[in-house]
């Protein structure tokens, strides 16, 4: 199960579409310079000889145990607006089960799963997740607490938020089987954050995941947060 | 909180600290990769590396003790020793997919092993339409067509197939739910892997086997080849004493999800042991381990297993149990004499409660069914159905039970889903010890219950709109009169998470059968007791 989840960092993924690629490398450096307040993390300067191990432009990897990283050096890295979401969110939330009779290895019904994607939040969601008439989702992170994924074993959970557009998936903790489906398929990437983002982070606010660094910026408050190297994630699974 | 008499017992030489089972101090960061499903057709096989020696130190004599999850699959990998956290391919002995997971896992399968593939072992894959049956949703009878050409082409020898959507009975090899069809067509074996499309898939962990859930995806790649598993670590749940008249399997295993909640045993594996075990109804214990995160749930074979399989298959099979020495990560230790019935709340099935506590909650409904509790299976102590003395032991007889015993109608609708063909026909043909010879279906007619429906799924995940006793929102068109206007159910099912049963509003308490036909007849959520005489037998 460990191997597997290493197929998920294809780097070929994504990076193609992020909008600011060719300013990639110097909106973040600016950006972490200027942040003043980094959540979680001892270092600020850039200073390589603080860091025996990480490039200047990472210093806050530094204490990461050795991590699973991407065998290709171009960089992945997700841009977009996140839907946050709380805890123990189960399949059922995330794909009804009256839409199981999409069959997902047929095309356009994986699109249509993707149009229902997370449509069995309760009303307390104000904000929906796709809005009405549409098909796929403006939000391309989740977040969300514990237990995420929970109940079912199907996998129209993980390849309905990956048809509604969501790229990656940044948690507290995941149910086991949601966890491998998200692997197994590689329609989202599962991440894992060092404690609740769901509790600092608003659904609308713009994001950077940056799965090299293990890192997820928040640009709307101006935070960044560690997020755990997959390598631990793909072990506990 | 309920009382409870169960204490994790933190200082028995049986918790182990967790960094001793993790493998990240194992493991290595060389994988081959995968390529990404839409780039590539082809199946490239992937391994973890061999793992270098460990020092002597932190195995100890892990190698020789192991637990019955660890033994199973050291069996089913051909190696000599495992520790928890490892990854190994095994050797699947039964693979189960249904009508909602099997046409996506036959189109991965073809996809990556080509379209004129043929499957691994054509006697090593169940297919059981059991999920969205008797609807006239379109997409829904499609793919049980879909399943139909595929074993055809294939010649898969068991298909449960069914062609006469009218008559259940027309359709002499359609089973049921599969997971009871599973266990009723003897393809759950002591000692064996089995991995099904279904998060239940866990229920079959009662023969003394390893079965968990998984998706398509990786149930395509079983189809054609072998399977990668990590090997859990195991939680052990010990429960002794006498068991009360008045609790049955559903309540203990709702007191343990409560006890370590949703997500107590993720990743880990269940086992369960002790005297009252041995006499309960095992599959609906290891079927709900899902609810607490846990990836299989075990219970030792023993001769109630050997009398059970007897006839069902002539597959030979070789029971395996926990070593002495085995390391658990915890051990949970009851005495089941103290407890009470219990519902969980909605909308969590770690949402723990007395039922006592809940005799203000005015329900709307009560549903009987579902692999969880729409069985008449009599996995349990040596008596054989029919059987005289108040522990018979069978599902849906005990709700007939509480019917009896009180002689009341229901006050709210009653809807009964019997989990397989057979259970339906036991229903109808099976005398109820101290009726007086009268059927379950007759004892649920005369308390007013629903006509007790086709075999399926039915409405524990709600389904198709037009899904017998599915939630609706109240102001829906309905299909059938009965789904209407109701927000409160008691449940025999597993889950009740929000819409769970259809609509997202309605609130779903899961109980026992004891509590569920005792809900019915008040109207609110009660205790059993309330109908049960202290005083023993019946």
């Amino acid at each position: 199960m460990a191997a597997t989840s290493a197929s998920v960092f294809n780097p070929a993924l994504t990076s193609n579409k992020h909008p600011e690629e060719p300013s990639h490398v110097a909106f973040i450096s600016n950006l972490r310079m200027s942040t003043s307040c980094l959540t979680k993390f001892q270092l600020k300067h850039l200073s390589p000889s603080s860091i025996p191990s990480q490039s200047p432009r990472n210093p806050i990897c530094a204490a990461a145990s050795p991590t699973c990283s991407p065998s290709a050096t171009t960089a992945t890295t997700f841009h977009g607006l996140y839907y946050v979401l709380g805890d123990n969110i189960d399949i059922d939330q995330i794909i009804p089960a009256e839409h199981l009779t999409l069959v997902p290895s047929k095309p356009d019904e994986y699109r249509k799963l993707g149009s229902h994607a997370l449509i069995g939040l309760p009303s307390t969601y104000e904000t929906r997740f796709i809005e009405t008439g549409e098909v796929q989702s403006k939000y391309s992170i989740i977040i969300g607490g514990e237990n995420f994924g929970c109940g079912s074993s199907r996998e129209h959970g993980p390849v309905a938020l990956g048809a509604a557009g969501v790229k990656a998936v940044v948690v507290e903790s995941y149910a086991r089987i949601f966890f491998r489906n998200s692997v197994a398929t590689g329609e989202v990437y599962p991440l894992e954050s060092e404690g609740r983002l769901c509790d600092e982070c608003s659904t609308g606010d713009v994001v950077t995941v940056e799965l090299a660094e293990n890192l997820l910026i928040n640009h709307t408050t101006g935070k960044e947060y560690k997020l755990k190297p997959i390598g631990d994630a793909v072990v506990y699974y | 909180m309920p009382t409870s008499t169960i204490a994790a017992s933190g200082s028995t030489p049986f918790i182990i600290k967790k960094k001793e089972l993790r493998v990240s101090t194992f493991s290595s960061t060389s994988f081959n990769i995968i390529p990404k499903k839409r780039c590539s057709k082809k199946v490239v096989s992937v391994m973890t590396p061999t793992q270098s020696q460990r020092p002597p130190s932190t195995t100890g004599s892990v190698k020789t003790a192991l637990t019955m999850t660890e033994k199973i699959l050291v069996r089913a990998s051909e190696r000599s020793a495992l520790v928890p956290g490892e990854n190994v391919w095994v050797n699947v002995d039964v693979l189960m997919t249904h009508d909602v997971c099997g046409p996506g896992t036959i189109g991965i399968f073809k996809k990556e092993f080509g379209e004129n593939a043929k499957v691994w072992d054509r006697e090593k894959i169940v297919i059981i339409p059991d999920h969205y049956i008797f609807t006239s949703d379109e997409r829904a009878n499609r793919n049980v067509d879909i399943l139909r050409d595929f074993c055809g082409e294939q010649d898969i020898k068991y298909f449960y197939d069914i062609k006469d959507l009218g008559d259940f009975r027309a359709n002499p090899d359609y089973k049921g739910v599969c997971h009871v069809a599973l266990a009723q067509e003897g393809h759950c074996r002591p000692g064996e892997v089995l991995l099904g499309t279904d998060s239940h898939t866990c229920n079959a962990g009662a023969f003394g086997q390893f079965a968990s859930g998984i998706g398509n995806t990786d149930a395509g790649f079983v189809m054609g080849a072998g399977k990668l598993l990590k090997v859990p670590p195991t939680l052990r749940f010990v429960m002794d004493g006498e068991m009360p008249s008045y609790l049955l399997a559903k309540d203990l295993i709702l007191q343990i999800i409560g006890e370590i909640s949703v997500a107590g045993a993720t990743y880990k594996s269940m086992e369960f042991v002790g005297s009252t075990v041995e006499s309960l109804s095992r599959m609906t214990l290891c079927n709900m381990v899902v609810e607490a995160g846990g990836k299989n749930g075990v219970v030792p074979a023993d001769s109630t297993t050997y009398k059970y399989l007897e006839g069902k298959t002539s597959v030979e099979y070789q029971p395996v149990y926990s070593d002495d020495k085995a390391r658990f990560l915890s051990e949970y230790r009851f005495d089941v004499s103290k407890l009470e019935p219990l519902v969980a709340k909605a909308h969590s099935p770690d949402n723990r409660a007395l039922a006592r506590e809940c005799k203000d909650v005015k329900i709307d409904r009560v549903y009987i069914g579902s692999c969880t509790g729409g069985k008449t299976g009599f996995f349990c102590c040596g008596k054989t159905f029919p059987s005289i003395g108040k522990k018979s032991f069978i599902s849906l007889v005990f709700l007939t039970i509480v019917f009896l015993l009180t002689g009341k109608k229901d006050k709210v609708p009653t809807f009964i889903v019997p989990a397989t063909q057979k259970v339906w026909m036991d229903i109808y043909s099976i005398p109820v010890p101290g009726s007086g010879g009268k059927t379950c279906s007759q004892i649920f007619e005369e308390a007013a219950c629903d006509t007790p429906a086709s075999p399926s799924c039915g409405a524990c995940l709600g389904g198709p709109r037009d899904t017998y006793a599915r939630m609706n929102e109240p102001q829906a068109s309905h299909i059938m009169s009965m789904n209407c206007l109701f927000s409160v159910c008691v449940s025999t099912t597993n889950r009740n998470f929000p819409g769970r049963m259809g609509y997202k509003e309605g609130q779903i308490y899961l109980a026992s059968p004891y509590t569920a036909g005792a809900s019915a007849l008040t109207g609110f959520v009660t205790d059993p007791r309330e109908f049960f005489a202290v005083t023993e037998d019946k």
